[in-house]
């Protein structure tokens, strides 16, 4: 039985389409993310999940039945823009929020496992930005739910932050939890999700693993240091975009370091060796997820198709 | 895009462990629970405890005591520190009601705590009915604090009945304004709510006599206290304690029956109460994750 199917669902406020026809079905135990630009429509899908907000169209079903209702009940959930009471204690709001679910998991072993148990005589207002964020999860895994959501999760928490709080997260994923979680980073994806699902003004445009999903995208990344203009070698057969590379260390005067995404290495190195210009710092790396994302999305808004991978 | 740091996936995954604790759902036991988190955290709040609790003993300190000489009386022999322990006491409540039901809710909203909630399956019914409690409990505690002080230092001596009655109509007060705290905390956007419960409150507060006696105050502004709903909760309030000729001396307008004050106090619950539900219900309907 899928945990969650969601047959050609639509949300419509206003004239505002959030969520467009959209199908997806997630097996239990899988971990799926969901990614897309802001006003994707990934917001709008966990609130159809919980229940929140009815479909306009289609048809939503979490463990086998209509989202809320009994299902709430195996349901754990982070929603974006969450917050918590300043005065209460970790372990007030925990065993709170555990009381509204049928079955619970101890206190200590919540907290145990999102790395607050040394936390749980202090109040909110004291903890840090991550702390915050791993009590919300404390309260989505409270309940020992079968599906957890997760929206935008780790979005304001620095690297290990995110560290700690994906372990603390994968440890209840391993314990059997079906997670579904929204982000905006591409890396974060590709290394926790089993399942990457595209969304893209309300619809899928691509249902594929990691992998799969970045072999839809052929070419490669090719960083390198050059006094060629970034404009000129975006417009070479074969390159698709030009840009600052990431880690960039310092380059030469009137040098930049850059990352290519071009169909092959030799589409960038041939021409700009013939150009006579400068190259340096050469690296070649297998297209990313990033790219992949990028790419889809913009030949979405061109009104390119690209082939959704169901289920790979 | 690398350098994002996430934990390796684990490898095979367990099936789903045995419960460690199942608690079945139980409603009262939810409703207790509420209501000992917000007990807690309003005790653990100095702007609550002060602010709101013991504010009214305060006030009757600095501006009822001096005035509760037992030969201090009103014509019809009504002790005046009596009066002025009752006002307090209203403008106690109303406070009370409108700033614990409007600003916090609105506070709860604007930080997101509302929103949690309603990923979780915690039932609104249980938040609002813990609310009241608070404002039920917070009401005992204004009333006790403050008229312990009119007893110990205020001269002031009522029959257990009038304590009675006197306890329950400020009570009755707390949940009947409510219904405004509600509309407040729906109506308005999270940010403007304290402003806009600020700009409610002490008008209506001031209007209705409960800082000062409308009797010592402009004509004018009496006209306008007989329109003010708090005004007539006034009157029932200081009506289990003094004869009407005494409310009239203290309050400078002839009270109308029970009937009508009380008359004034449910329309204003119910309007305000209606104003509360459609904008809670708008909220659910406009507002977008």
């Amino acid at each position: 039985m899928s945990v969650v199917e969601l047959e050609q669902v639509a949300k419509v406020y206003g004239d505002v389409v959030a969520v467009d026809g959209v199908g997806l079905s997630v097996d239990r135990g899988e971990v799926v993310a969901l990614l897309g630009p802001n006003g994707a429509g990934k917001s709008t899908l966990f609130e159809l999940l919980l229940g929140l907000v009815r479909p306009t169209a289609g048809r939503a079903r979490v463990l086998g039945v209509s989202p809320g209702g009994e299902a709430r009940a195996q349901v754990g959930a982070m929603l974006q823009h969450a917050g918590l009471p300043d005065q209460v204690t970790v372990a007030e709001l925990v065993r709170l929020v555990g009381r509204s679910y049928p079955a619970t998991l101890g206190l200590d072993a919540v907290l145990e496992r999102v790395g607050l148990a040394h936390r749980h005589r202090h109040t909110v207002s004291t903890l840090s930005g991550g702390e915050r964020q791993r009590l919300l999860l404390a309260l989505a895994i409270v309940g020992d739910p079968q599906l957890l959501l997760l929206d935008e999760p780790t979005a304001a928490m620095d690297l290990e932050a995110r560290r700690r709080f994906w372990e603390h997260t994968l440890a209840s994923v391993d314990d059997g939890t079906t997670l579904v979680f929204a982000t905006h980073d591409l890396a974060e994806a590709d290394a926790v999700a089993d399942r990457v699902v595209l969304l893209h003004h309300g619809q899928v445009l691509a249902d594929a693993t990691p992998t799969a999903l970045k072999r839809l995208v052929p070419g490669c990344v090719v960083t390198l240091v050059t006094d060629a203009p970034p404009e000129v070698i975006a417009r070479w057969p074969g390159v698709e975009r030009v840009d600052p590379a990431p880690d960039g260390g310092s380059s030469p005067p009137a040098h930049a370091r850059l990352a290519v995404s071009a169909t092959d290495a030799e589409s960038v190195v041939v021409p700009l060796v013939r150009s006579g210009h400068d190259l340096s710092g050469l690296g070649v790396a297998e297209a990313d997820l990033e790219t992949a994302f990028v790419q889809l999305t913009r030949s979405a808004t061109a009104g390119a198709t690209h082939p959704t991978l169901e289920g790979t | 895009m690398s350098g994002t740091a996430t934990a390796p996936r684990t490898g095979r995954r367990r099936q789903r462990s045995t419960r460690d604790e199942v608690v079945r759902r139980d409603p009262v036991g939810l409703l207790g629970a509420q209501i000992l988190v917000e007990l807690r955290s309003h005790a653990r709040s100095l702007d609550f405890v002060i602010g709101a609790i013991a504010l009214p003993m305060l006030l009757y300190a600095m501006f009822g005591l001096p005035t509760a000489s037992p030969s201090n009386v009103l014509p019809d022999g009504s002790h005046v520190g009596t009066m002025m322990m009752v006002s307090l006491c209203s403008y106690g409540v109303v406070s009370l009601a409108i700033f614990t039901f409007g600003e916090d809710i609105a506070r709860d909203r604007g930080r997101g705590w509302a929103r949690t909630m309603r990923a979780t399956p915690l039932p609104m019914w249980s938040y609002l009915a813990a609310k009241v409690v608070l404002g039920l409990v917070g009401a005992v505690l204004i009333v006790t604090s403050t008229a312990g002080l009119a007893v110990v230092a205020g001269n002031v001596r009522l029959d257990p009945g009038e304590w009675l009655r006197l306890g329950g109509t400020l009570l009755v007060g707390v949940l009947a304004f409510s219904t405004l705290g509600f509309a407040i905390a729906y109506a308005t956007r999270p940010r403007a709510a304290t402003a806009i419960a600020n700009l409610l409150f002490l008008p209506l507060a001031f209007l209705s006599g409960f800082f000062v006696p409308l009797s010592e105050l402009p004509a004018a502004l009496r006209d306008i206290a007989v329109w003010m709903p708090t005004h007539h909760f006034g009157q029932l309030a200081w009506r289990q304690v003094a004869p009407a000729e005494g409310v009239e001396a203290w309050a400078g307008i002839t009270p109308a029956s029970a009937g009508t004050h009380l008359a004034w106090v449910v329309g204003a619950t119910l309007v305000f109460g209606a104003i509360a539900v459609l904008a809670a219900r708008r909220e659910g309907v406009t507002r977008r994750g």
